[in-house]
């Protein structure tokens, strides 16, 4: 039996309980924007009951924990996929720069001046594709009248504009990978403090849950955002230990155990030239398998390195090819052997100085002693059409269009990744929204729910209260 | 069933509306440009394929330059061969009526029309285009021939200054032509020579001249035995390239006909890679639109309401 004084304490411990529960529901509606977020339930429990005089009697009941509503299996899913985003993210930002800087499109519009292409063509006449279609096309202009000052004038510019794209881009190309490379340390930098704040999370988690001997909710919640944005970067896994800490390894490498991180991350130059990434301490490149960093690390070595190679690739075999066929021809005072392009690759690729100072130097005659000959400015004309060996068989102008198919399958390729696993990200987050997301009008059902128990249990002690006024009042 | 949260509702919508906004982009773009297909990563093949057909579009563009070129030639010959056919005609007139006539004066004055027919020819071989000497073969920075005149104001010699070599130009894959002809060839291989060429027995200069020398000396007679034979040699052998010359004018027009009408089919595909179906992308964006305002309209009305609406 509880008697007057023990329904007092049941009452008050009533609304201990539903105070609480006021305040978990507050606490709901606080972070009801907060994605990292996991919504919380206060567990009322009944207190042990007392012996009655037959039955035994209820003793009210009390807040026993505030529970987080997560789910581990979704959280390790958005952990995981985040990071599969988060690599498909970067490699699509470098692939599209890539893309813009080849400049390569499709202006059916474009009435440009100048080369055929230009004018009647797909694109425009600053683009690779119509400078080389309008560089073959200006030599068999040149054959009609190989002694006209103003054909070799036009096919020297034609030469000279085409020539100027490549190292231009080669350039660009260059830099574009740099910026990759900085993007790594900036990444990195990003990286190891979030790697910091999980170790120190995961000592306040520990702390608390070992004192308390509750769950460290809001705490965990932040742990958990921090292991979200730390797989959007880097790909790691966790494994959770007894006290409640993560470690958090990185391609096999431990960087954080308890509340101490171990290890940072960083860049060095491997034998290759290339910026990848190790453990400090160590000298191995770890093998990172997703995050922003790998998507970075795909892009540059995969699809921009062989854009790259591609067009030093074909800078080299159209200047050996046209030097080759030019070297043998003559100018109009019967010179021979000059170059027509100077330089060995795509970097350096420009025309032959002496050639464009006096155009009567260009090699168009097949024969020192016929200025009309045309057999060489022909060859070179005919060199448009020619398969190349080193191109895998292809003209120069295919190969290209090969190079820029290529980028665009490559992006294309990320394009429908990143789409599809914007729909499996959107799916988990929608899953672990269901699980854990704050619900305006559940929370909003609590409050009153919880409200009208509050004064419920007001009331009662209230009631206690009216009787022991009236128990006190017999006395008189 | 599935628990919807409020912060579902707006994710959702925010994430509909982005993928319904990039979709009227694209099919705007589509509309605007007319294009299907702009950079690499709309459609990779289609892209590599339109760009093949269009570096094929710009050698196609450049055969009918070159065709256009050839033509000039073929024209400008022609008229060279004509104008020479005219002279050769002459002289054999001139050769069949000195047989006839013995007076010294009467054939001092066919010499005199003789001299002026050989200048006129001299004349005819020298034309230019752009500069170049037409039947100088390769070598026609000057004129293709020189004539040497005696101190009498006969032509004592017309000497050739080209060569046997005759440019070509491509007017189709891997397929070259040339429009020019030499004046002289006297190897015995190579291009025929519209003067001067020992396999027909044409030497025209040589004929005129000696023509002009016999009418001078007052030997009719041997104009008959010998020249005229010559100067018919050179009138069929002009006529033989004023025809050759026919085929290749039509032939040049074949070939323009084909670069024509191979233009028109790169065009057409080149659309069927790149273009877009404009009534399509119309209807698609409309579709767009409405799911844009219907998701617009829907998402307003459930954001903006909650149990809290309802409570006092």
């Amino acid at each position: 039996m509880l008697g007057l004084i023990g329904t007092l304490r049941m009452g008050t411990r009533s609304l201990a309980a539903q105070r609480q529960g006021v305040e978990v529901a507050g606490h709901n509606l606080a972070n009801v924007n907060n994605s990292a977020y996991a919504r919380q339930r206060v567990s009322i429990q009944s207190t042990a009951s007392n012996d009655g005089l037959s039955n035994p009697v209820g003793s009210g009941a009390e807040a026993v924990a505030i529970r987080q509503i997560r789910d581990k299996i979704l959280d390790g899913q958005v952990v995981s996929e985040g990071g599969v985003s988060g690599s498909l993210d970067a490699q699509q930002r470098a692939l599209k720069l890539a893309q813009s800087l080849l400049g390569q499109s499709i202006d059916r519009g474009n009435t440009g001046a100048g080369g055929t292409s230009a004018a009647d063509g797909v694109g425009g006449g600053q683009q690779l594709a119509a400078g080389l279609t309008d560089f073959f096309n200006a030599f068999s202009s040149l054959a009609a009248q190989p002694a006209s000052m103003p054909e070799r004038e036009i096919t020297l510019r034609r030469a000279s504009a085409l020539a100027a794209q490549f190292p231009a881009l080669d350039s660009r190309l260059t830099k574009l990978s740099g910026q990759l490379d900085e993007s790594l340390d900036t990444d990195l930098k990003s990286a190891n403090a979030l790697l910091s704040d999980i170790a120190r999370l995961n000592g306040q988690i520990s702390r608390t849950e070992s004192s308390t001997g509750g769950a460290a909710n809001d705490l965990r919640d932040q742990r958990q955002a921090k292991l979200e944005s730390l797989s959007e970067v880097v790909g790691f896994d966790a494994v959770e230990a007894a006290d409640g800490s993560l470690g958090i390894v990185v391609g096999g490498v431990s960087l954080v155990s308890g509340d101490v991180r171990d290890k940072t991350l960083e860049t060095f130059t491997d034998v290759d030239g290339q910026r990848m990434i190790r453990a400090s301490g160590t000298t191995d490149a770890l093998v990172i398998t997703s995050g922003r960093v790998h998507g970075t690390i795909d892009a540059r070595d995969g699809a921009l390195k062989d854009l790259r190679s591609g067009i030093n690739d074909l800078a080299k075999n159209l200047i050996n090819e046209v030097n080759a066929a030019h070297k043998d021809g003559f100018g109009l005072n019967g010179t021979t052997g000059a170059d027509f392009f100077l330089g060995s690759s795509a970097a350096d690729i420009r025309v032959n100085q002496a050639l464009l100072q006096d155009p009567s130097l260009l090699q168009a005659s097949g024969s020192a002693f016929a200025r009309g000959d045309n057999r060489v400015a022909q060859a070179l004309s005919q060199l448009g059409n020619k398969p190349i060996d080193a191109l895998g068989g292809q003209t120069l102008g295919n190969g290209y269009n090969s190079i820029v198919g290529r980028l665009g399958e490559s992006l294309s390729s990320v394009n429908q990744q990143l789409a599809d696993q914007k729909v499996i990200a959107d799916l988990l987050k929608g899953q672990r929204d269901s699980v854990s997301g704050v619900s305006v009008d559940e929370e909003m059902a609590d409050l009153t729910r919880f409200q009208r128990g509050y004064q419920a249990s007001a009331k009662l002690i209230n009631t206690i209260d009216e009787l022991m006024d009236t128990t006190l009042s017999l006395k008189r | 069933m599935m628990r919807v949260t409020s912060g579902t509702y707006a994710d959702r919508l925010v994430s509909n509306l982005g993928n319904i906004t990039a979709r009227q982009a694209k099919y705007q773009a589509q509309i605007a440009t007319g294009q299907r297909v702009t950079l690499p990563e709309d459609d990779p093949s289609a892209v590599r394929r339109a760009l093949d057909l269009d570096g094929e579009r710009g050698r196609v563009g450049q055969f009918g330059r070159n065709i256009a070129r050839l033509k000039e030639t073929a024209t400008t010959t022609n008229t060279v061969m004509r104008s020479l056919s005219k002279i050769a005609t002459r002289a054999s007139e001139l050769a069949v009526k000195s047989n006839s006539i013995r007076s010294a004066d009467d054939l001092k004055a066919y010499a005199a029309e003789v001299t002026q027919l050989i200048q006129q020819a001299v004349s005819s071989s020298n034309s230019t285009l752009r500069g170049d000497a037409v039947m100088a073969g390769t070598r026609n920075g000057q004129p293709a021939y020189t004539m040497t005149l005696g101190t009498d104001g006969r032509v004592e010699s017309v000497t050739y200054n080209g060569n046997q070599d005759v440019p070509s130009l491509d007017i189709a894959e891997g397929q070259e032509f040339t429009a020019s002809v030499v004046g002289s060839n006297p190897t015995g291989s190579g291009p025929a020579g519209l003067i001067e060429d020992p396999r027909s027995g044409a030497d025209l200069f040589g004929h005129l001249i000696a023509f002009q020398n016999q009418l001078l000396a007052g030997k009719g007679a041997e104009v008959t035995s010998t020249t005229a034979v010559g100067l018919q040699a050179d009138a069929d052998n002009l006529l033989r390239h004023i025809a050759a010359n026919g085929v290749s004018q039509g032939r040049l027009e074949a070939a323009g006909a084909t670069v024509t009408d191979r233009l028109q089919s790169l065009e057409g595909q080149i659309a069927g890679e790149t273009d877009v179906d404009l009534a399509k992308a119309l209807v698609r964006l409309n579709e767009t639109q409405m799911s844009y305002q219907a998701a617009l309209q829907t998402g307003g009305k459930i954001l903006n309401m909650s149990l809290m609406d309802y409570i006092r």
